[in-house]
């Protein structure tokens, strides 16, 4: 059977194959594509600036860090200050922020029978979307990042006004996800504290609880980030094993026959992206208690995305407290973009997890393009023999109703799986 | 309790940009209690899209987001027969972005003829010419939320609104970006030193602002409510209009040192005389940083 899966930044179609009632393969079809890097190629390197955050809306400052910091990669010698590299941290930490609140209130509540919560989506998110303004002037949909910092200027007025916003979003969070009286969500290391609270996080860890649904959604296990800041850490980890050595030339993407997007894997194989790659690699005693009991399911990919909300603020608090004011916001590059013939990457760790832009510059002038998205590495459309992470985690599964909560636990964004 | 004017958003092809920005409006309470989706890219409605694309659901109000080609299909539909379908029905049609009005940055992307819903950069198409009557355009890359969120609710109030020749209500477009950018008075003057990671400078002489040439409320209405792109220090883009995006778009494209496109209705000379008087003086609280003493 088929079935079209809506409000997903888009739609996308998985059909289903059931052998003795039970699901044993998932296709999943891509329906459109916008050919982002087809437009970019003869394009001025700093057009992409401008295009490239149109490749999402709800993720599309993790393009414009991408873009920016491919290009940087082409230049031997570029200064970029440390007051340009945390405003570009922050404003990234917020957009991260304001995805996981609208995919919690938005995607996930339907799924467990309840309505959507669209103001408590659209309270955090839309003060998310204020702390990236007062840098980066609008959201969605600025350039502020350029080659060499950002164009803007930051004030200690400018500070107390993220202060406030970042606090009144830590209020947000506390009242409405999870109560936990008199304990500190980020040192709390055990992942069956969180079933018994009040807040919306533990009603639907609950509901998990109640239908048994503990262990649902399992995949290979298997998981990879190569976004590296102040915060998030590259590897990989492969059950409890960890690696740091990872290179971006493993990295493959090619393109199947059934949908519009293209698949993508590391030496082979395919590996989980997000917010619970990024805690497992980053050793976050929460997410690793969860991993421990109930390993890569709906449940600790629910808790990885949500708390990286706390863990988040609290680090963007303390990123700001970093910035020196004197700091140039931008460094003019000593070699203007048209002299520049070469070649660069860059991965980032988007809302969904890592994403990676490559690029082929000469003279200036864009030759290729390349973006590789994290839903494609999450949704990648394997064969039968080699199922890809999403494929794998539904297989076993008996209707396609709890198929799509084990879907949709992936964060899917259709928007830039079809760039 | 009176009845909620009922809205039907559909996708092209598009990034959600503006799906995102809308929901970026802070009295969306409000707007619920007053507005009713039968369909929306990300907020529960009461259809889903096969519903939507297989029926003629009652509506009032047609949203357009992304651009249009009649290669392009929804739930296994063509999205302009889907068009054709709703249009008879509803009162209003907005194109929801620069896409739905212009074509937009996907007007280079492989489908063919893929335009906006009335507009392919400034040409008309044809092929939905007989409800152009019912048509607002609301361009921006993305949207701003009040601009759309402010039109349905003319749309409710049955306001008739001024527009200009791409559909676009005057109250929002009759301005340029400039008005209100906290850059002004460098524009002013001509204080042409602008440097990126700077309050101060205008970026109009070398780093390719458009705002002077470009539609739009964007300093008027503030992003956010807290900022716009100009006043950040990022140039303007012309979002709004029918030929975004240019290119080589962080420079000023210039004809023997005179920038090519000029404030919207001044004439060259015009613009020389006007140059030439402010190049004469210099204004000292201009030419240092605005917090220095």
């Amino acid at each position: 059977m088929i079935k079209l899966i809506e409000k997903i930044e888009g739609e996308a179609k998985l059909h289903f194959s059931f052998k003795n009632k039970k699901i044993d393969f998932v296709d999943i079809e891509f329906l459109q594509t916008r050919s982002i890097e087809k437009i970019l190629e003869e394009k001025n390197a700093f057009d992409a600036l401008v295009i490239n955050p149109r490749v999402c809306g709800i993720c599309g400052h993790a393009h414009l860090i991408a873009t920016v910091e491919a290009l940087e990669d082409c230049y031997e010698d570029l200064e970029v200050s440390n007051k340009a590299k945390i405003m570009r941290e922050l404003t990234l930490n917020f957009e991260l922020i304001q995805n996981h609140f609208k995919w919690f209130y938005f995607t996930v509540l339907p799924l467990f029978g309840y309505k959507q919560a669209v103001l408590k989506a659209a309270l955090p998110s839309q003060i998310m979307a204020k702390a990236i303004a007062v840098i980066g002037g609008q959201y969605p949909h600025n350039s502020y990042a350029v080659v060499g910092g950002v164009v803007s200027e930051i004030t200690h007025m400018d500070i107390i006004k993220l202060e406030q916003y970042i606090n009144e979003t830590q209020n947000f969070f506390d009242e409405n996800l999870i109560h936990l009286e008199n304990e500190d969500i980020l040192k709390c290391e055990s992942i069956d504290s969180l079933f018994n609270k009040k807040g919306d996080l533990s009603q639907i860890l609950g509901d998990i609880r109640k239908n048994k649904w503990e262990q649902l959604g399992k995949s290979y296990d298997r998981f990879i980030a190569f976004g590296e800041n102040s915060y998030f850490t590259k590897g990989k980890s492969l059950k409890t094993r960890r690696f740091t050595d990872i290179s971006i030339e493993d990295v493959v993407e090619f393109s199947t026959q059934s949908s519009y997007a293209k698949n993508v894997t590391f030496k082979d194989k395919y590996f989980e992206v997000g917010p619970l790659s990024r805690a497992i690699i980053n050793k976050n005693g929460l997410i690793k208690d969860s991993h421990s009991k109930f390993e890569d399911s709906i449940v600790s990919r629910i808790v990885a995305r949500v708390l990286e909300i706390p863990q988040l603020l609290n680090h963007t608090k303390n990123l700001i407290n970093q910035i020196n004011l004197d700091e140039p916001s931008y460094i003019k590059p000593k070699i203007d973009i048209s002299k520049i013939t070469s070649s660069g990457y860059s991965a980032v760790e988007a809302a969904r997890g890592t994403l990676i832009h490559k690029v082929n510059l000469e003279n200036g002038i864009i030759k290729k393009y390349d973006i590789i998205t994290p839903t494609q590495w999450n949704l990648s459309n394997g064969t039968r023999e080699n199922q890809g992470i999403s494929q794998k985690a539904m297989i076993g599964l008996k209707d396609e109703k709890i198929a799509e909560i084990v879907f949709k636990s992936f964060d899917v964004c259709s928007v830039c799986t079809t760039h | 309790m009176q009845q909620k004017v009922k809205v039907l958003w559909i996708t092209g092809l598009a990034c959600n940009g503006n799906t995102h920005s809308f929901l970026n409006y802070p009295n969306l309470g409000q707007f619920l209690d007053n507005f009713e989706f039968i369909y929306h890219p990300i907020i529960e409605s009461k259809y889903s899209l096969e519903e939507i694309v297989s029926n003629t659901i009652p509506c009032d109000v047609l949203l357009i987001e992304g651009s249009i080609s009649a290669e392009i299909e929804k739930a296994d539909k063509k999205l302009i027969d889907i068009i054709s379908n709703y249009a008879k029905v509803v009162n209003k049609i907005i194109t929801v972005g620069t896409c739905s009005t212009f074509g937009g940055i996907f007007r280079d992307s492989e489908y063919e003829d893929i335009t906006g819903l009335h507009f392919n950069e400034t040409l008309e198409v044809e092929r939905f010419r007989k409800i152009k009557d019912k048509t607002i355009s609301i361009s921006g890359c993305p949207i701003h939320p009040e601009l759309l969120i402010n039109t349905l609710y003319s749309i409710k109030n049955k306001i008739e609104l001024k527009l200009d020749e791409y559909l676009r209500p005057k109250e929002y477009f009759a301005y340029t970006i400039h008005n209100g950018c906290t850059r002004n008075e460098y524009f002013e003057y001509k204080v042409d030193n602008h440097q990126f990671g700077k309050k101060e400078g205008c970026m109009f002489y070398d780093h390719g602002c458009q705002a002077p040439f470009t539609h739009g409320s964007c300093n008027k209405i503030l992003w956010n409510e807290v900022n716009s792109k100009t006043r950040a220090g990022q140039p303007c883009m012309g979002c709004t209009e029918p030929d975004f995006p240019k290119s080589n778009l962080f420079k000023t494209k210039k004809n023997m040192g005179i920038p090519a496109n000029l404030p919207l209705g001044v004439a060259k000379r015009t613009y020389l005389t006007l140059a030439g008087v402010t190049k004469a003086f210099t204004i000292n609280r201009l030419e240092k940083d605005i917090f220095d003493d």
